[in-house]
C-alpha cells in the first residue's frame, strides 16, 4: 500500500515517499518518484488513484511555475498550500474528481521555519509537525507523537524517520520496500538515500 | 457512515445578559484516526459576530473562504458593518444556491446586534446543511456531539447569564457532551462576545 | 486477559473462560496452563464461528512453561507469541510497543511502555480512551499495577510511578517552547 511520511526538524523538513508503483497484484515499478518539487523551497509527497495522481501534480506544479515566472517570486508554503486545497476542493465537486491525497512540505525563506500541511482528497487541510498518509499513518503518528522533536537535528530527524519505516516495514501487511527521502531546507531542496 | 461524521467535530452558542457566548472542540478527525487537535472551526466575522462550521472539513475551509469574499463585498457596497441578522441570512441563502449538492456544514453564529437605543440585543442563529434558519432564544447546537449537547444545555442553561457565568455554563456544556462523543473533542474553545470585548479561551479538555 | 471489539462477547467468554479454569484446578489440583486455558477459548468460539461473535483476546499468564501470550480471537486465530496488542487502536499501541520493547525490559521499564502504548491508543483513536488498567504477571502470579486515567496521562503523565519520565505524555506538552524556527543569528549592530 502507498504510504507517505513528512516530518519537520530545526529549520528542515523531511518528506518520505514509498517508491511502488503497483497495478492489480503486480508491482509494476519499484523505483517510481511520487514526491514533486514544486518550487525550490516547496515539496509534495502525492498519492491515490493512479492516473490522478500524476495528472493533477503536474497540474499543480505547472502552475505553481507560472505563478513564480509571473510574479518573479515564488509562493510561500502557506499560499501554495491554500491554492493546492482550493484546487481540490472544486473539483470535488465536479464530474470527475480527483482522488490524489498529499503532503505539502516547504521551507518559509521569509520566516525561516518548515511549514508541512496534510491535505486528502477531499480538500481537508490541516497544518502539523508531522504527518502520514495511507495504512502507514495508524502506526507511525502514535509512534510521532512519542519520538519527535521540532527542535531535532537532520540526523534525529532522519533517525525518527527511521523509526516510521521500520515500524511500517515491521507491521504493515504489504508494507514498501523502498522509499525516496528528500529534504527541503534554507539551500533549498536536496534527495537522499536513507 | 455519514458525511456529516466524516472528520468529526461539535459548535454551541448560547445567549447571556447583554453577551453571547460560541465555543466548540478542535478535533479534525478522518475516520476514527484523530489528525489534529488544534483545528479551528470558530471564525470570527465582524468585532461582534463570530461563525461556526462544524461538519466536513473541507467545507469548512471553502464556506469560511466564500462566506469572507460575500461579506467583504457587502461591506464594501453597503460602507458599514453588517448585523447580526443580516449575516445570518446571507450564510442561509449561500447554502441554499448548493439546494441540490449541498456543502455538508451547519453553521452556527453568535453576536450582539445594536439596538435603537444604542444598546446591545444577544443574537444567537443556526441552520441546516442547506439553509433552513433556526433563531432560537436561549441556546444552538450543531456536530457529532448535537444530541448530547442538547441534552446538557437543556439542563444547565438559564436565562439572563453574565459574561463570567454564561462561559461556565457553556464551558461545561460542550466539555460534557464532546466527551460522549468519539467523534468531538481532543481541545475545546470558547468565545464569549460582550458589548465592549471579546474574552477568548481554550480549555483543558479529555485528549482521548 | 484483556479483550477488545466486541465487549459483550469479551465479558461473558472471559468470565466463561475464568470459571472454567477454576474448575480445572479444582479437578486437578493445579492451576491451567496459559496454553490449555487459550485453546480451551479458542476452540469454543471456534465452534460459534459464522455466527458473529466478534472478540480479540490476549492470554497472558505463567506455568511450569514460564511466562507466555496467546492471542486468541474470533476467528479461531491462536499464536503464542511475546507481543501483541488489539482492539481499534491496536496499531497505535503497536507503533510506540515495537519502537520502544527491548527483550530484556526491567519490570519498570514494561509497566512504563505498557503503559504509554495505552495512552498512544487512546489519545489517536476516537474509539480508544478513558483509562487504563495495567497487570504485571510474574512467576508468583498477577499483581494489579495501577489503574490510569488517559487525559491525566496526557497533562501530568501516570504520577509518581517508577519507570515514567515524569511529565505528561501529550505531544503539546512534552514539546512546549520549542520551535522549528531557524533564523539566522542577527549580525551585531554597533
Amino acid at each position: 500500500m502507498e504510504t507517505s511520511f513528512a516530518i519537520t526538524g530545526k529549520g528542515y523538513l523531511i518528506m518520505a515517499a514509498d517508491t511502488t508503483a503497483a497495478r492489480s497484484i503486480v508491482k509494476m515499478k519499484i523505483d517510481e518518484d511520487k514526491i514533486k518539487t514544486l518550487s525550490p523551497h516547496l515539496l509534495m509527497a502525492y498519492s491515490g488513484e493512479p492516473g490522478d495522481t500524476v495528472q493533477f501534480a503536474e497540474y499543480v506544479e505547472r502552475n505553481i511555475r507560472l505563478y513564480q515566472i509571473r510574479n518573479l517570486y515564488p509562493l510561500r508554503p502557506a499560499a501554495a498550500a491554500s491554492w493546492i486545497r482550493r484546487a481540490l476542493a472544486e473539483s470535488l465537486r465536479s464530474r470527475k474528481p480527483y482522488s490524489v491525497n498529499l503532503l505539502l512540505g516547504g521551507y518559509d525563506t521569509a520566516t525561516h521555519d518548515p511549514h508541512l500541511y496534510w491535505v486528502d482528497y477531499l480538500g481537508t487541510m490541516a497544518e502539523v509537525p508531522f504527518a502520514a498518509h495511507g495504512y502507514g499513518s495508524y502506526f507511525a503518528l502514535s509512534l510521532l507523537d512519542r519520538y519527535h522533536n521540532p527542535e531535532a537535528t537532520l540526523e534525529e530527524g532522519l533517525d525518527t524517520l527511521r523509526r516510521c519505516l521500520d515500524e511500517v516495514a515491521k507491521r504493515l501487511v504489504v508494507s514498501p520496500g523502498k522509499y525516496k527521502v528528500k529534504i527541503v531546507d534554507k539551500d533549498g531542496v536536496r534527495e537522499i538515500e536513507l | 457512515m455519514s458525511i456529516m461524521d466524516h472528520n468529526g467535530g461539535s459548535v454551541i452558542a448560547m445567549v447571556g445578559k447583554d453577551c453571547v457566548a460560541i465555543a466548540s472542540d478542535l478535533r479534525l478527525g478522518n475516520q476514527a484516526l484523530g489528525i489534529s487537535s488544534n483545528f479551528q472551526r470558530i471564525f470570527p466575522v465582524t468585532d461582534r459576530i463570530y461563525l461556526g462550521l462544524p461538519g466536513l472539513a473541507t467545507d469548512v475551509t471553502t464556506l469560511h473562504e466564500r462566506l469572507r469574499f460575500r461579506l467583504n463585498m457587502y461591506t464594501i457596497k453597503e460602507e458599514r458593518e453588517i448585523e447580526p441578522e443580516t449575516f445570518a441570512h446571507l450564510v442561509s441563502s449561500t447554502l441554499y444556491e448548493h439546494r441540490f449538492g449541498p456543502y455538508f456544514i451547519e453553521p452556527v453564529m453568535a453576536g450582539l446586534s445594536k439596538t435603537p437605543s444604542g444598546g446591545v440585543k444577544p443574537f444567537i442563529a443556526a441552520t441546516d446543511l442547506i439553509g433552513c434558519l433556526n433563531f432560537a432564544k436561549d441556546f444552538v447546537v450543531a456536530g457529532t456531539a448535537s444530541t448530547k449537547l442538547y441534552g446538557v444545555a437543556e439542563g444547565l442553561w438559564e436565562p439572563g447569564l453574565e459574561p463570567e457565568d454564561l462561559f461556565e455554563t457553556i464551558s461545561q456544556t460542550l466539555m460534557n457532551a464532546v466527551d460522549r462523543d468519539a467523534f468531538s473533542g481532543w481541545g475545546c474553545i470558547v468565545h464569549v462576545i460582550t458589548k465592549d470585548k471579546v474574552i477568548t479561551r481554550t480549555l483543558k479538555a479529555r485528549m482521548d | 486477559m484483556a479483550g477488545g471489539v466486541c465487549i459483550a462477547d469479551c465479558q461473558y467468554w472471559e468470565t466463561y473462560l475464568g470459571m472454567h479454569c477454576r474448575l480445572h484446578e479444582l479437578r486437578n489440583r493445579e492451576r491451567i496452563s496459559v496454553s490449555a486455558a487459550s485453546k480451551y477459548l479458542s476452540n469454543l468460539v471456534y465452534s460459534y464461528k459464522g455466527m458473529g461473535l466478534s472478540m480479540g483476546t490476549m492470554i497472558c499468564g505463567w506455568d511450569k512453561t514460564g511466562p507466555a501470550v496467546f492471542y486468541v480471537d474470533s476467528d479461531g486465530t491462536r499464536l503464542k507469541g511475546d507481543l501483541f496488542s488489539v482492539g481499534s487502536g491496536s496499531t497505535f499501541a503497536y507503533g510506540v510497543l515495537d519502537q520502544g520493547y527491548h527483550w530484556d525490559l526491567s519490570d519498570e521499564e514494561a509497566q512504563e511502555l505498557g503503559r504509554r502504548s495505552i495512552y498512544a491508543a487512546g489519545h489517536r483513536d476516537a474509539f480508544s480512551g478513558n483509562t487504563c488498567n495495567l497487570y504485571h504477571v510474574k512467576e508468583d502470579g498477577w499483581k494489579f499495577i495501577g489503574n490510569y486515567d488517559i487525559s491525566k496521562m496526557h497533562y501530568e503523565g501516570p504520577g509518581n510511578v517508577p519507570g515514567a519520565p515524569g511529565g505528561g505524555y501529550g505531544y503539546d506538552l512534552r514539546v512546549e517552547g520549542r520551535s522549528s524556527a531557524n533564523p539566522p543569528p542577527v549580525a551585531a549592530t554597533a
